[in-house]
């Protein structure tokens, strides 16, 4: 087993990470940029070093840097969270070549699975369904994808070929609006991604976004988690993560054979290490392949509810080289878990990104509850990296006491200093849809705008409009008291008369 | 003390007796107020039901977050209002609006020019911030008096990006 991880992340993923090192006897290295320097990853970790400058450009993603504090540091591996280098193939290899063991898939199968179109080629060969789309095609010019936009039919999406979390797809409802949607599709994709290679894909529509957690080890074992349902999205970026699914639910035979045709993708790559496969799944339950992300996921924690398993603790021992624990029909499920991600972004003003000092937070507790967070009291979020600031995961026997439990929690969640997306969550707990299960992917942007806030309390208004008029008051006597006159009996002048005499 | 809460038309007379008890539209409460961090967040204790407030001073009015609901309210007391009403307006005269930064960022795209007349709502910037490219949006109608920035432009919280007339 590894002695020293080092962990190239930040935030509440090397928090995360390092929680299981802990657990597990194993030393833990964190790196940070200049805004991180109070970061809660380095006051957890056993070892902290200076990576570079705030931007990620010049720190987390510095491979060159990383292993070399990895090699100066004495670590036997490196585990890269997500985001940043966690899909790189070139990080993967560069520790490969350096003796280091990387916790993740080989290079090969994220080079196979990081270029969309390849990967798509991939599965298909394999005999997995696949959204029809411009797979496969290379870089096609504007002239030649507005040809054959017609062909895919409208709705369509654009998509960068590198990209990933939404960045730089664009929604498509006719050819008119398309020229202009490829130009800034691209403009985002190449800042991005420095790429700003595009492709097409049809809008399946009434589609939910369905993926399922796979773990495979060197001994050619690969065992599914089951399945997350992530179709809470706002511009393609996952907001509330539940496992099970609503649509799956009970139908264990649906979920046995996604979870199949999971592992035969899995396998079409040589995969190794934990793996999540994403589908989009329409009304008549058909199924077709996304993409695979060859990372641990952000939301990983709601599958650890419902199955027990700490997920990176067996990404750190498949790494190692041991087999998996588990066999699949060891793999039960629990109950019912529901993620919220917390992001500094104020919900009643177009989900702005909220920066500053978190001067109070009150984290949820109780029963079935668990946050993974990177922030504190006192903590400042800085512009450089994405708004989440914690993720409140929750675990019930049904769906119906994981929803009671969460608006439970977001009514305890409290953060002052910033603002955060909670009222939106409080506002999904309410909705008859979601409380249903009844939603798709495009459910935040038919059902939810504009965003006014949870509408049930009639007296609301009345007891606002007094906090308004008490916090008036209150500052009218405040600046009262400013301007007061002293309590002493005689003037400041006077005063500072005397101390004059006094003091010269 | 006399004060009239405003939330979007609707006003709410509220009368403050003492610390304990308040009048409002004629209807006597009793309260407890205490602010809990920085005179942002407080609790209120009204006829014994406990409410958590978060409130933010919003371009001189207020803004109040209270139960995943946020109300914007403008307050004026007695003599405050009847000035007004004495000078003519029926309500409060708009000034120029100054869009700064929300955090600092790279401008993306600026989709206006001077002279523009804009619509409440209308994308007025483009920032890039915390990997995301934001959507700046006028508060209100106006016309566009000046551009403080440019494209390419890295910026700080709070500079000035344009004037709304």
């Amino acid at each position: 087993m590894f002695k020293k991880i080092l962990i190239a992340n930040r935030g509440e993923i090397a928090v995360r990470i390092i929680r299981s090192c802990r657990e597990m006897d194993i030393q833990t290295v964190a790196v940070f940029s200049d805004a991180d320097r109070h970061g809660l990853h380095v006051r957890h970790a056993d070892e902290a070093y200076y990576l570079g400058p705030s931007k990620a450009s010049e720190s987390y993603l510095r491979i060159d840097k990383i292993l070399e504090i990895a090699h100066k540091c004495g670590a036997d591996a490196i585990h890269p969270g997500y985001g940043f280098l966690a899909e790189r193939a070139d990080f993967s290899q560069a520790c490969q070549d350096q003796g280091i063991s990387f916790i993740g898939p080989k290079p090969s199968a994220i080079a196979a699975m990081g270029d969309k179109q390849v990967a798509r080629d991939t599965v298909a060969k394999a005999g997995v369904p696949v959204v029809p789309g411009t797979e496969g095609q290379g870089d096609l010019s504007d002239e030649a994808l507005l040809k054959i936009a017609p062909e895919i039919g409208f709705p369509l999406l654009i998509k960068p070929s590198a990209g990933g979390g939404g960045k730089g797809m664009r929604e498509v409802g006719s050819i008119k609006e398309m020229p202009g949607l490829l130009t800034a599709s691209r403009r985002e994709a190449e800042s991005s991604f420095g790429d700003g290679n595009i492709y097409l894909e049809k809008l399946i529509q009434g589609a939910r976004h369905i993926e399922i957690q796979i773990l495979a080890d060197q001994y050619d074992h690969v065992i599914h988690l089951g399945e997350r349902e992530c179709s809470i999205q706002r511009r393609h970026q996952k907001l509330l993560e539940e496992a099970p699914s609503p649509v799956i639910g009970d139908d264990q035979a649906l979920r046995d054979k996604m979870g199949a045709v999971a592992v035969q993708t899995t396998r079409a790559v040589d995969y190794l290490n934990a793996g999540t496969i994403e589908f989009l799944v329409d009304k008549d339950n058909n199924y077709y392949f996304l993409e695979m992300n060859t990372r641990l996921q952000v939301e990983h924690p709601v599958t650890e509810a419902v199955t027990g398993i700490d997920i990176v603790k067996e990404q750190i021992r498949i790494a190692a080289g041991l087999p998996l624990q588990h066999q699949q029909y060891d793999i039960k499920f629990h109950g019912w878990a529901m993620e919220c991600r917390i992001n500094a972004e104020d919900p009643f003003r177009g989900f702005l990104p909220s920066t500053g000092v978190i001067t109070q937070s009150l984290i949820p507790s109780g029963p079935g509850i668990r946050v993974d967070s990177g922030v504190y009291s006192g903590y400042e979020i800085s512009p450089y990296y994405d708004a989440l600031i914690a993720k409140l995961i929750v675990h019930g026997e049904t769906r119906e006491e994981t929803i009671a439990r969460m608006k439970r929690a977001l009514e305890e969640f409290r953060v002052i200093g910033v603002r955060t997306n909670i009222p939106f969550h409080q506002a999904l707990m309410e909705n008859t849809e979601f409380l249903a299960g009844d939603f798709d992917t495009q459910f935040v942007n038919d059902e939810m705008p504009p965003f006014s806030g949870v509408q049930k309390d009639k007296s609301l208004p009345e007891v606002a409009a007094l906090a308004a008029v008490l916090a008036t008051h209150d500052r009218a006597d405040r600046s009262a008291i400013v301007i007061q006159r002293p309590k002493r009996d005689s003037s400041n002048w006077k005063w500072m008369g005397r101390w004059e005499r006094t003091n010269k | 003390m006399k004060y009239i809460a405003d939330i979007n038309g609707t006003e709410y007379v509220i009368e403050i007796n003492s610390d304990t008890q308040v009048v409002i539209n004629g209807k006597p409460h009793d309260i407890n107020f205490q602010a809990l961090s920085q005179h942002t967040s407080y609790s209120l204790l009204m006829d014994g039901k406990s409410y958590e407030t978060n409130i933010y001073q919003d371009n001189g009015n207020w803004e109040v977050c209270l139960r995943g609901r946020r109300f914007n309210i403008r307050v004026e007391d007695e003599r405050e209002r009847r000035l007004r009403m004495a000078a003519g307006y029926t309500s409060v005269p708009k000034g120029k609006f100054s869009l700064q930064s929300p955090m600092p960022g790279l401008v993306i795209d600026i989709p206006v020019n001077v002279g523009d007349e804009v619509k409440a709502g209308q994308v007025l910037l483009i920032l890039e911030s915390m990997k995301m490219q934001n959507e700046l949006t006028a508060p209100r109608d106006g016309k566009i008096a000046r551009i403080q920035a440019k494209v390419n432009d890295n910026v700080e919280r709070k500079q000035t990006l344009l004037i709304l007339d």
